[in-house]
């Protein structure tokens, strides 16, 4: 019998007999079952994606390597679940997972129904350019005016975002990714403006081919989210964050950010913590 | 476990249902009315003279049938742009469900054809008519009656299936619960809300149907 | 072309993967949702009234509403009732509950078309009902709906793509994952399709040889 068929089984007897106790301290709940359970995506590099072995990756997958190292000292003591973007919340309420670790915007209407960590990670936009383009930088994009094509995602905002930094480009919009990097390789946009995280990974894969215009626009904040009414759950998720960001585990950190983002983030400064200035 | 029920939620978010069930309808409509069109033009070459077409409206029926709608939306919205085929997100999804309507479509029209007496089809060429006119005359009114209850059912399944436009957010009605479902958590009542009213208009279109089939006597 | 491939190759693993899954997930949902159906076949027809009014409105509601519903339904409700069920559990009870309610309409449609005389005539020969059923009624009913129950099958794993939607890793979700990581979109979906169009159509080849194995019988 394999695994699948096992859990159905177990699923459907712990309905007929009636199910779990309430969840009241997810702290000593994750350290009595001796792993952590994240929810996550599966096809988004860098931030949550199968490698070519099979195994989730990116950086979302290492920040929540980074919780269950504070927890257990073994970054590996977590069970990936997988959800779709839109399970974020649900799965984090129903306790499904015990923390969403997927490049989670941060608003303040999401934080009436989760409670968010620390943030990770600032996302933006970018231009990515290839080597030989026309214009090689912001302020060249710019002057260019009328005459530049920016090939883009296809989304309600993605006119406005890109005339926010480029008011009279032209904006061609693609149904997926890959179409948008190919009208930009082909020549039919100047520029592509993309997530500067996927910019950042997609230059890394490969090297000496792109440019980055050097201009980033629209943050938004990405944080992990558990579930709410637990401080003390939230206040070590933090403090495992907080000192991979800024402590002793920004080793950890930083070598992922450079495996993902290809550069390495600013290190810390010794002395008076920054945080409390 | 208690859930404590808020309708509240549905009420303020009805006019979203209603016009995703609308939309949901439209896709429906016209996939229907393309795959008839293609589901026609299969069914004559199916039963026809011509060995190649019938082998090709073969090939087309038993790949469709066989392929998960999902898959075919993917293809069609993701892919085809590389083939240089770019069509806006509500015009590739109706392709695709057209393309799917056609194969179950084909057999339904082709069980219609064959259960038309060939006596009638000798009596048309009898008093002269060509065949293309028996086609037109007698063979396809015959057949689209014949074939009206499982083209009732088969727009009934469309209908179902035009939540599977949730996946390339397109808003229908699956989306929209979706999204109250993520924005509001009202799990239950998005969900019901949702049922009841993909459940109500089934209901509704089948006893419609009903109607409609006993105003054309059957031949 | 070469490309795509290699691709495969390095892929394979994760293909199989998804592949097994797709097969065991339909799998135990054609077979718990067969049990389901025969049962809500039976009991709308011969069932005690408050059961018949119960199966019937199961049967309507699964009828007319999409799977894709049902899936997310099933997924996000049975998670706020304190059910904990796992992505692939609650896709396999929603498929099972899918396909219980198809096959029971279609069993009581079989029965239904059984003489009543023939359960007089069981009687008379002292035969009690479930020997009746089990007996009489079932062979020539099961034999009836053979054509459609391997329809139905087909069904279940098609709709086993729409688990995709709630993280289950099966075939389409394996091969998304591929393409977020290869950018090979018109290569993988198709091939998939290709997969998929492989388990069905062997299906369908099965069903029709069993019917003119039974057909002969």
């Amino acid at each position: 019998m394999n695994k699948h068929t096992k859990t159905f089984i177990l699923c459907v007897g712990s309905l007929i007999l009636g199910s779990g106790a309430v969840q009241a301290d997810k702290l000593a709940d994750v350290l009595a079952r001796g792993k952590l359970i994240v929810g996550t995506g599966s096809t988004n590099p860098p931030w949550h994606f199968r490698d070519e072995a099979g195994n989730l990756a990116g950086f979302d997958v290492d920040v929540a390597k980074i919780v269950a190292k504070g927890l257990f000292d073994d970054a590996e003591k977590v069970e990936f679940v997988i959800q779709a973007s839109d399970a974020r919340i649900p799965n984090v309420v129903t306790d499904k997972v015990d923390i969403t670790c997927q490049f989670m915007t941060v608003t303040a209407a999401r934080a009436q129904q989760v409670a968010f960590t620390l943030p990770y990670y600032r996302e933006g936009v970018g231009f990515l350019l290839t080597k030989d383009a026309k214009h090689k930088t912001y302020d060249e994009l710019k002057a260019a005016g009328a005459a530049v094509t920016v090939s883009v995602l296809q989304n309600v905002y993605a006119e406005e975002m890109v005339h926010q930094a480029l008011p009279e480009a032209k904006v061609d919009q693609y149904e997926s990714v890959d179409l948008m990097y190919q009208a930009l390789n082909s020549g039919r946009a100047d520029a592509a403006a993309t997530d500067m995280s996927s910019l950042k990974w997609f230059m890394k894969q490969n090297p000496d081919k792109y440019l980055d215009a050097g201009y980033g626009w629209n943050p938004q904040t990405y944080s992990c989210a558990i579930k709410k009414g637990d401080a003390d759950w939230l206040n070590f998720v933090n403090i495992a964050l907080r000192e991979a960001l800024s402590g002793v585990e920004f080793a950890t950190y930083s070598a992922s950010f450079e495996k993902w983002f290809g550069e390495a983030p600013p290190a810390p400064k010794i002395g008076f913590p920054a945080e409390l200035r | 476990m208690t859930y404590t029920f808020n309708f509240n939620v549905i009420w303020a978010n009805l006019d979203q249902l209603l016009s995703g069930l609308a939309l949901g309808l439209a896709l429906a409509f016209f996939s229907i009315l393309i795959g008839a069109a293609i589901g026609l033009a299969a069914a004559f070459a199916a039963t026809g003279g011509s060995r190649f077409l019938r082998g090709a409206a073969s090939v087309y029926v038993t790949a469709i049938r066989n392929t998960p709608l999902l898959v075919i939306v993917l293809i069609a919205y993701f892919a085809l742009p590389e083939l240089g085929i770019r069509m806006g997100k509500l015009e590739s999804f109706v392709a695709s469900l057209a393309i799917y309507a056609g194969a179950y479509l084909t057999e339904v029209f082709r069980a219609s054809l064959i259960g038309i007496p060939a006596g009638l089809i000798d009596a048309g060429l009898s008093i002269g008519l060509t065949r293309f006119q028996v086609a037109r005359l007698v063979r396809f009114p015959i057949m689209l009656r014949n074939a009206l209850p499982a083209l009732g059912s088969t727009f009934i399944s469309l209908f179902k299936d035009t939540s599977i436009a949730a996946a390339i957010a397109i808003p229908e009605l699956t989306f929209q619960a979706r999204r109250i479902n993520v924005d509001t958590f009202r799990v239950v009542e998005a969900w019901m809300a949702a049922s009841i009213l993909y459940l109500g208009t089934c209901l509704v279109i089948a006893a419609g149907l009903r109607r409609l089939e006993r105003h054309f006597p059957k031949f | 072309m070469g490309e795509f491939f290699a691709e495969i190759w390095t892929a394979r693993a994760q293909l199989a993967e998804g592949l097994l899954a797709t097969i065991e997930i339909s799998a135990v949902a054609i077979f718990t949702g067969s049990a389901l159906g025969l049962f809500t076949g039976i009991g709308l027809v011969y069932g005690w009234r408050p059961l018949r009014w119960l199966l019937r409105f199961y049967v309507d509601v699964v009828r007319g509403t999409p799977v894709l519903v049902l899936i997310l339904a099933t997924f996000y409700i049975l998670a706020v009732f304190g059910v904990q069920f796992t992505a692939v559990g609650s896709g396999m009870f929603a498929l099972s509950l899918f396909c219980g309610g198809h096959l029971g309409e279609i069993v009581r449609g079989a029965l239904q078309t059984i003489p009543a005389t023939q359960i007089d005539a069981g009687k008379s020969v002292g035969l009690r009902m479930p020997q009746i059923l089990l007996l009489v009624l079932l062979p020539q009913a099961l034999r009836q709906i053979l054509p459609v129950w391997i329809n139905t099958a087909v069904e279940i794993v098609k709709a086993s793509t729409l688990l995709s939607i709630i993280g289950v890793g099966e075939l389409l979700l394996k091969t998304q994952e591929i393409i977020g990581r290869n950018f090979l979109t018109l290569e993988f979906y198709t091939f998939a399709g290709l997969l998929y169009f492989l388990v069905n159509f062997s299906i369908e080849r099965f069903g029709r040889i069993v019917e003119r194995r039974l057909a002969l019988a």
